[in-house]
């Protein structure tokens, strides 16, 4: 089957691959960008260790025919940093623990970056609801909790 | 062999940009030789597991940007293109307040991912029985305009489906859009998983009731994951309907709702528990509307 | 406690900036120039004989380079002791449990080598099968292996004192079956490996969390000396012991397909293909038998275990092990009896996971013993202070404590406002509240037979920065940072002073491994002792240059003194460069060693200390049960946990609420629906571990002990909540609707079921 051409602009930077149609996102990114930060846990959609943000929403990039990609704007976990600088809520895992073993960290960072982004003042609920696809075994979850939470606040100019 | 994929299989990939050249894609389809989908997320991963075979192309709706929709007049109702995504619906200030159950389903669908890139339609049509937005959509007399190579027809939500994975649209016909017609009264989902989220329902019950001066005008009930489809408990139904409000009626309508399921024991429940379930929800549900 | 400067501090993770930006690389997230990429082809059957395997269309297919079936490894065998050496990479004449691999192919892509895994034709010949451990034990069962009578995998048997005495001086003798379900540990990286057979041996970088015994296996599998395997160890996404301490199919397949054909290959399992077919919890039967007096004083226990234990024996010897030799504790138990059956089935294979063995009997004895109490009508913190231990205590099995956090831990349950209020019911509509506890102990420092020592080395750099090399793993424990804390803590370095380095076996001194909650303690030991090392040949060119004694010379925020003399002080890196530029330039090399606990332990009779130190968890657990839905959601816990000293709360905090998940997880939502050997419920949809929105509050309190054999007086953390947890939620359950559920999960429809039996019943 042809290949095709797709164009997109990924973390600020345009792109233009030639690919085969049944291609995954996530499998372009990691393969074709090498842009590895986006994980494959279940490859189905369930974990959320895939998330990246395309278009201004979350989405299980295993899930997305690269395809889709085409005129799309997309961000992963390697787009957030700015410079040398840690993006606030990457800054808040690492001071308050929201990461253990770190496989669910980028898909997990995308999550509350979506959520953030829509809410910049989220109660608890809004912040378990916020990451609730995105399994973590290692954490228990509270300390991502915690470090969404700072990040809110951080974001808002407090602490 | 047991074979546990990664990779999608091989196909081709159209993005029509036009509802009339996805219909014509769609003329000489059969045995799944085309594939649409508008989010994919139940379609990709079927496709990738081998459950559903691999189409020789893959028909992306999302190019026909007229179906993306979501409004409402008073004279016909609601009405939800095929491209809605089930984040729009659940969010969509209308539906929260004209149809608070269907926001409700549709907030409860798996997670925020999916419902970002997952449609109302796709949930129809995918057929599953616990299908967390069938219940409501019964419920509110939902239908279906859709449209194949014959020309449109509308389906009565009810008519829909015909099994698991199985609806009455023909291989050339695509759902365009979801229509629901006003009603008066109040509308309860209530989904029972184990996970609050990204779970499915093991039993889902949908309950619209307009009740005034303490008698049961109309009541619709809708059931998910007890049946082949998602189905309506219509003896229960007319239990209740022209009564006066009463815990008795409600206990009997309950009782006969239970009765009127069709579940089956699987790796998720037993079928005893299934209907124990609905009972209790029914009674919940219609708890929760005359209490309001 | 002395004053330390890291040591004891909330200090942010080492690896926390490289997982937080993407750049952390694991496993599948390698790739190497010409790397070919290997599938595994599994079977469709739980028992059979394999007759004929045509791979012929397989090989046709274009892009594929090689196909291997089980004859290809020549009979070799691995197993974790040497009579238990039964497992092949690919089975080669009987298929044991339903997906087991059979057949491997390598390609020059992924696609084409999943494409030509279904294109192998595989002839069975279908066996009786045999799914139910109790079933197998009977005569006349299929039988997996022919040297073992009655299915029988391994057997322990423990017997001290006198258990038929102790039951005679009871009062009340309960005997009980309990069952702990069938759960999976649910990392979220599936096991991957990039491997590579050159003139050179073997070098692999894969998901291990035991490096070392991956290491052992290919030498022996591809009859090479150690030195010619190289294990490199990428960041790991979370292990919990099981699968990823041990070796797979892909591991093996990989290395003979490199081998083979001069390339690089990798391979990436699915999360269908670990819950399908990967290592798991032994689901275990437990008949429990406890003694009990008028006043509460247990006067003898004695336990029969019946364990599925899949197709293999795997480490299975161990989790037995750990059953029974540590039921003695947190209880004074003055007679113990222990018939423990591991049972070959047509399973997947049961092996380690977090709280290893030890969450089993403790789940039968605690809720056995609160059973109990409230028999005899005493409050279940009572009974439990009337049988705690405290330390120092030597078990009749001569398990010796020597540092006990467990009476002051459930003290503090007690004086829990929750606690000390839980008598006034509360119910509101169907729901009730429940509130539960339970007290529970579990090793740290765990010791196992062979090569258990971990070891470090460490270098000083001239600019005094110092390489640290250790044998031990972080799969996501944060062990790297508290080992890193120890060796700063030693040197009187700042944290960035001091560089970690992954394992690489070829580089890092031999490890055992990370499980048994054995890196902080022994690792940490190790790491302690090679800074100690440093510093002596440190503070000999200290004494030289200020005329002073060795032992005089203090390391302390970068500085280095004389004690008592404080003009007589330099900057660390100012003694570095005296030290490595001295003569024409020396080397300054830190060694260091565990040697913990190296006394003797009877595996045959379960005599001795199967662990360094033991650590106390007390937990109070508040639920809400839905009378008519059966559902249950667990609200608070409460974890009051003695690790010692918490060498870095933040992480031990963390450690425990994870651990707290993961225990919940298996008591109440996860379990494998199983028929005939094959798995129902293998997606994360519906192998339901828990999310960020069925997440209990989880308040984590140390309980201070200081324990001699860990380096800063620390123990284990976190092992114990897994153990903690179940118990707790069970009497919370308890607590709500008065009955005692025996099984675990506890899910909604066994709750509501019971419920509505218990009100028919009146």
């Amino acid at each position: 089957m042809e290949m095709k051409t797709i164009k997109f602009v990924i973390n600020g930077v345009k792109q233009e691959l030639r690919i085969p149609p049944w291609r995954t996102l996530l499998e372009v990114i990691r393969e074709d960008l090498k842009l590895t930060g986006a994980k494959e846990g279940c490859g189905q959609g369930e974990c959320g260790s895939c998330t990246v943000i395309m278009g201004g929403k979350s989405v299980n990039s295993c899930l997305v025919p690269a395809m889709e990609a085409d005129g799309q704007e997309i961000t992963t976990i390697e787009g957030l940093k700015n410079g040398e600088e840690l993006h606030p809520i990457q800054e808040a895992f690492v001071e308050h623990a929201g990461m253990q073993c770190g496989f669910c960290t980028p898909g997990m960072i995308m999550s509350a970056k979506h959520l953030l982004d829509h809410n910049s003042d989220p109660t608890l609920e809004e912040i378990q609801e916020g990451v609730s696809g995105n399994f973590c075994r290692c954490t228990g979850y509270t300390k991502i909790f915690e470090s969404i939470d700072a990040a809110a606040k951080s974001m808002k100019g407090g602490r | 062999m047991s074979i546990f994929f990664r990779r999608l299989p091989k196909f081709n990939y159209v993005k029509p940009e036009k509802f009339s050249d996805a219909l014509d894609i769609l003329r000489e389809n059969k045995d799944g030789r085309f594939r649409v989908y508008a989010g994919g997320t139940d379609v990709i991963p079927k496709i990738k597991e081998r459950v559903m075979p691999a189409p020789e192309t893959l028909v992306d709706l999302k190019g026909i940007s007229q179906l993306n929709y979501i409004s409402h007049d008073e004279a016909n109702g609601l009405r939800i293109g095929a491209l809605a995504s089930i984040h729009d619906v659940s969010q969509a200030p209308v539906v929260r307040e004209k149809y608070p159950m269907l926001a409700q389903a549709a907030a409860s669908i798996a997670s925020t991912q999916v419902q970002n890139r997952g449609t109302i339609a796709g949930n129809i049509c995918n057929a599953v029985p616990s299908a967390d937005s069938a219940p409501a959509l019964l419920c509110l007399g939902g239908k279906a305009l859709c449209e194949g190579k014959e020309g449109e027809r509308m389906i009565d939500l009810e008519e829909f489906f015909l099994g698991p994975g199985s609806t009455v649209l023909g291989d050339d016909e695509l759902l365009k859009e979801i229509q629901i017609p006003s009603a008066k009264g109040k509308g309860v989902y209530i989904k029972l998983s184990p996970r609050s989220r990204m779970d499915l329902a093991v039993v889902g019950v949908a309950v619209f009731a307009d009740v005034e001066d303490g008698i049961f005008k109309d009541v619709r009930i809708g059931l998910g994951a007890v049946a082949p489809t998602p189905m309506r408990a219509k003896t229960s139904e007319n239990r209740l309907t022209g009564e006066s409000v009463g815990d008795q009626v409600i206990e009997e309508a309950a009782a006969m709702a239970a009765e009127e399921a069709k579940p089956i024991d699987d790796h998720r429940a037993s079928a005893k528990y299934r209907r124990m379930m609905v009972e209790v929800l029914v009674k919940r549900a219609i708890g929760q509307i005359i209490s309001h | 406690m002395e004053d330390y400067s890291v040591i004891g501090k909330r200090i942010p993770r080492i690896d926390g900036l490289a997982k937080v930006t993407g750049e952390a690389k694991y496993a599948a997230d390698y790739e190497m120039p010409g790397m070919l990429w290997c599938k595994i082809a599994r079977s469709p059957h739980a028992h059979a004989k394999i007759l004929n395997i045509d791979t012929s269309r397989a090989e046709s297919l274009p892009g594929v380079k090689k196909v291997l079936t089980g004859k290809d490894f020549k009979g070799w065998k691995w197993g974790w002791m040497p009579k238990t050496r039964e497992e092949e990479p690919l089975a080669a004449e009987t298929v044991r449990y339903l997906g087991e691999a059979v057949a491997a192919v390598a390609a020059i892509d992924e696609d084409t080598a999943e494409e030509a895994a279904q294109l192998i034709e595989v002839e069975y010949e279908e066996l009786p099968g045999v799914f139910d451990p109790e079933e197998a034990m009977k005569e006349g069962a299929p039988q997996l292996y022919g040297h073992a009578k009655n299915n029988i995998s391994w057997d322990f048997h423990m017997d001290f004192g006198d258990v038929e005495k102790g039951f005679k001086e009871a009062d009340l003798v309960h005997e009980d079956r309990f069952e702990t379900g069938r759960v999976i540990t649910g990392y979220l990286e599936p096991p991957a490996a990039v491997a590579m057979y050159d003139s050179s041996g073997i070098t692999i970088w894969a998901a291990k969390q035991s490096p070392y015994f991956v290491y052992r296996h290919l030498a022996a599998c591809f009859g090479l000396p150690l030195s010619k395997v190289r294990v490199i160890q990428p960041f790991i996404g979370g292990g919990f012991g099981g699968t990823k301490n041990d070796s797979l199919a892909g591991d093996f397949c990989s290395v003979l397909f490199s081998k083979l054909l001069g390339k690089p290959v990798k391979f990436v399992y699915t999360m269908e293909e670990v819950l399908m077919t990967c290592r798991r919890r032994h689901n275990m039967i437990v008949f429990n038998k406890m003694g009990m007096k008028k006043d509460g004083t247990i006067t003898g226990m004695h336990s029969r275990v019946i364990a599925d234990g899949g197709a293999h024996t795997a480490i299975g010897p161990l989790t037995m092990y750990l059953t029974g030799c540590m039921s003695t504790l947190p209880y004074k138990l003055p007679n113990f009896k222990h018939d423990a059956y591991r049972i070959y089935t047509n399973n997947p294979i049961g092996a380690a996971m977090r709280g290893h063995g030890v969450t089993h009997t403790r789940f039968a004895a605690e809720l056995q013993m609160e059973m109990m109490a409230e028999e005899l009508g005493i409050d279940p913190v009572a009974v439990r202070l009337k049988n705690a231990i405290s330390a120092p205590y030597e078990t009749i099995n001569k398990v010796t404590v020597k540092s006990c956090g467990l009476v002051e831990g459930i003290e503090t349950i007690a004086d829990n406002p929750v606690w000390k209020n839980r008598k006034e019911k509360k119910q509101e509509g169907p729901i009730a509240h429940g509130v539960g506890m339970s007290a529970t102990s579990y090793l740290g420092g765990a010791r196992q037979r062979g090569h258990q020592s971990c070891a470090a080395v460490i270098r000083l750099c001239e600019d005094g920065s110092v390489d640290y090399l250790t044998g031990a793993s972080d799969c996501g424990q944060g062990s790297d940072t508290v080992l890193v804390q120890m060796v700063a803590e030693e040197l009187g370095l700042a944290m960035e002073d001091v560089d970690i380095k992954r394992v690489d076996t070829a580089m890092t001194p031999c490890d055992a491994g990370s499980y048994g909650s054995r890196v902080t303690v022994l690792a940490g030991e190790a790491a302690r002792k090679a800074a100690q090392d440093v510093k002596q040949q440190l503070a000999v060119f200290a004494a030289e240059k200020w005329e002073a004694k060795p032992e005089d010379i203090l390391f302390k925020d970068r500085q280095v003194s004389v004690k008592g003399q404080p003009e007589k002080t330099m900057p660390f890196e100012q003694l570095a460069k005296i030290a490595c530029y001295s003569g024409s330039g020396a080397v300054i090399l830190g060694r260091g060693y565990s040697d913990y606990g190296i006394d003797v332990l009877d595996f045959e009779k379960g005599i001795g200390n199967c662990g360094t130190s033991y650590s106390f968890t007390s937990q109070l657990t508040e639920v809400d049960v839905d009378l008519e839905t059966g559902f249950l959601k667990c609200t608070d816990m409460l974890i009051a946990h003695d690790c010692g000293v918490p060498l870095n709360p933040i992480n031990v905090e963390a450690q425990n609420q994870g651990a707290a998940m993961q225990g919940m997880g298996q008591a109440m939502y996860e379990a494998f629906k199983m028929d005939h050997g094959k798995t129902l419920n293998p997606t994360l949809l519906d192998y339901k571990m828990p999310l960020a929105t069925d997440i209990p509050n989880i308040e984590v309190v140390d309980i201070i002990t200081e324990d001699p054999d860990g380096p800063y007086g620390a123990k284990e953390a976190s092992e114990g909540a897994i153990v903690s947890v179940p118990p707790s939620i069970f009497t919370a359950v308890h607590d709500a609707t008065g009955i005692w559920f025996k099984e675990q999960p506890l899910t909604p429809e066994k709750i509501a079921m019971a419920l509505r039996e218990k009100k028919k019943n009146g």
